[in-house]
């Protein structure tokens, strides 16, 4: 029984992760139809930051954390003003923004490599002990993942539904020049939309970054896992995404409970491609796909 | 097809295989033999997925995998069933063919770019951690060496020998499946073939409309493509005699391959072969720098998609066609 809840709770912690990522990929994609492929390195740079800010000048963990959304935000406003709005005014761009965003993703991996050095690093817990619940032992530090996560991703489906911004979001993503048309500056609403992406994605680094280490590769593994839970989710639909997310990590926190763990990204990834095979536009299309 | 082809495409590639025989008269060293066999076979690669990337417009991001099939089943059908690499490339490049043919299915019936190239993305992994996974097959990352060689040909007194360290052989053989590749891709698309290949490309409604079975000839794309892909790389894998899952389906491979196509010029028949040889001779050329190789294809990526999105072969074209508006 204990080891059932275990898989439960494991799957929706890894899936607080894969839905973090994946929700920033979804919003892009649903208001500018634009499929970031350097998003993983938005959490690598957070992952950086947040070790200079926590580690090197010792600032208080919220405080580095604060800081560290505030320029990775940043970073991905400047990625979208940089390489990726003057792209969107060409014929073939979507395909040139997908090839684009690769070179910086890559880029930027090997940028990373030679600031840093291929050295692999951690953060010190956040929260120390152990959750003790009957037979079930969790750190304290696994459980913030989930609850962090989901207060972001809470606050995140908040601003998108409730407050003037996401409302300007939500009817560039239906039709940006009739927006433009009616007074909303679309071509800033894509610029915040990428900066609230890379925010979603900068908290998933430092949530993440106490667990695992912080090296110019880290965003790759997770980079694959969001757009596997964007094309689950049905593509473009932040709703969709969160729940395929958490989806996602139940099932790999399964298939390892019955398989070694080396299979988990083919279980994840054969997963995805059964899905497309029967179910093109993935299990919660949603409106806006 | 001017476009595609540029001007008399058959003398161009009589032009490329002059240059090719003469190459092993001139006084190179072994060192240069081998970076131009690693150009050939990745030629062979980047021509194999252009046929999905620009021909039929699928964007697919995938094609690592098959080099990586290709590869992996010649060298162990080779190794253990000890059967000659002659004969064993043609079943790693059927067996890319048929998978091919399975990640081209779910495909089919997509018809959005992003759904398309992540797939494709996802099924180069599986690919990749199965090879690397089978350890008891593969010897996982550590890396499956003792792959044999071509087996020799004797021509007369002659004997041609192949693999690394028989610069001159490997050369010779690495040529001759990149001449007879390419006129093979050639004859074909300058087809009927390649017509509907284009038609879909550019106007997949209106082909459809004019008879054109779209997806038995996506299939068959996907299939013709996986295989010439697989067929690279299981020539690859009997020359360097080595294979280790991330160095053939990694994300390297991957980028390395999509900046050789974006470079040349997507969709451009000798795109991919020019990009090719100008990335596999500038990352040779900047080998001692290490850690900037990889910075280079990126940057190489972002320059020429915002510079000329249409690659080197389409810079010469524009050339061509000014000098010759006028007459």
């Amino acid at each position: 029984m204990s080891s059932v809840i275990e898989i439960i709770l494991n799957g929706l912690i890894t899936g607080s992760i894969y839905a973090l990522v994946g929700s920033g990929i979804a919003l892009v994609y649903g208001t500018t139809r634009v499929l970031n492929f350097a998003h993983g390195e938005l959490m690598m740079i957070a992952g950086y930051l947040v070790l200079f800010f926590a580690v090197t000048l010792e600032l208080n963990v919220a405080l580095a954390s604060f800081l560290t959304l505030v320029l990775v935000g940043g970073a991905g406003a400047l990625i979208q003003r940089a390489t990726i709005a003057p792209l969107l005014a060409r014929n073939d761009w979507a395909f040139q923004v997908i090839a684009a965003t690769i070179g910086l993703s890559i880029a930027l991996q090997s940028a990373a490599q030679l600031v840093w050095g291929e050295q692999f690093r951690t953060l010190p817990y956040f929260f120390s002990g152990v959750a003790v619940i009957g037979d079930i032992r969790m750190p304290w530090q696994r459980i913030a993942i989930l609850v962090f996560a989901v207060l972001i991703m809470s606050l995140c489906a908040f601003v998108l539904y409730r407050t003037p911004l996401g409302r300007m979001v939500r009817a560039t993503a239906q039709d940006a020049e009739a927006a433009l048309a009616v007074g909303i500056p679309s071509g800033l609403v894509h610029t915040a939309v990428f900066a609230i992406s890379a925010v979603l994605a900068g908290a998933g680094a430092i949530l993440l970054s106490p667990l695992v280490t912080v090296n110019p590769w880290m965003g790759v593994a997770y980079l694959l896992k969001g757009f596997a839970v964007v094309i689950l989710g049905g593509l473009g639909s932040f709703g969709g995404a969160v729940a395929a997310g958490f989806l996602l990590g139940m099932i790999e926190s399964v298939g390892v409970a019955f398989a070694p763990t080396e299979w988990r990204d083919v279980i994840a990834f054969t997963f995805l491609i059964i899905v497309i095979w029967f179910r093109p536009n993935g299990l919660f299309a949603g409106r806006e796909g | 097809m001017l476009e595609v082809f540029g001007r008399r495409p058959y003398l161009v590639l009589l032009g490329i295989a002059a240059c090719l025989l003469v190459v092993p008269f001139l006084p190179l060293n072994d060192y240069i033999l081998h970076i131009l066999t690693i150009f050939l076979i990745f030629a062979i690669f980047a021509s194999g997925w252009n046929l999905t990337l620009g021909m039929l417009g699928l964007k697919t991001l995938g094609h690592h995998a098959f080099f990586a099939i290709g590869a992996y089943i010649s060298a162990i059908v080779a190794y253990y069933g000890g059967i000659s690499p002659w004969l064993t490339i043609w079943v790693g490049a059927l067996t890319a063919a048929i998978a091919g043919v399975i990640i081209g299915f779910p495909i089919l019936r997509i018809r959005s770019m992003p759904h398309v190239a992540i797939v494709t993305l996802a099924f180069a992994e599986i690919v990749r951690l199965i090879f690397s996974n089978l350890k008891e097959i593969t010897r996982g990352e550590l890396g499956f060496w003792g792959i044999p060689t071509f087996d020799p040909i004797h021509i007369g007194d002659m004997t041609l020998r192949f693999g690394v360290g028989n610069a001159v052989g490997s050369y010779a053989l690495a040529a001759v499946f990149f001449v007879t590749v390419h006129i093979a891709l050639l004859a074909l698309l300058t087809s009927r073939t390649g017509l509907t290949f284009f038609a879909i490309r550019d106007a997949e409604a209106a082909a459809e409309s004019l008879g054109v079975h779209l997806s038995r000839w996506k299939i068959f794309a996907f299939a013709l493509s996986a295989g010439v892909v697989g067929l690279s790389g299981a020539i690859y894998a009997h020359y360097v005699m080595i294979l280790t899952p991330i160095s053939v389906a990694g994300p390297e491979m991957l980028i390395t391959l999509l900046a050789m196509i974006i470079v040349g010029g997507v969709g451009r028949f000798f795109g991919p072969v020019y990009g090719a040889l100008l990335l596999t001779v500038a990352s040779e050329m900047l080998r001692e720098f290490g850690d900037f190789r990889m910075l280079l294809y990126g940057t190489g990526i972002i320059f020429f998609v915002f510079v000329a999105p249409q690659g080197l072969a389409a810079l010469k074209l524009r050339q061509r066609r000014g000098t010759t508006s006028r007459t």
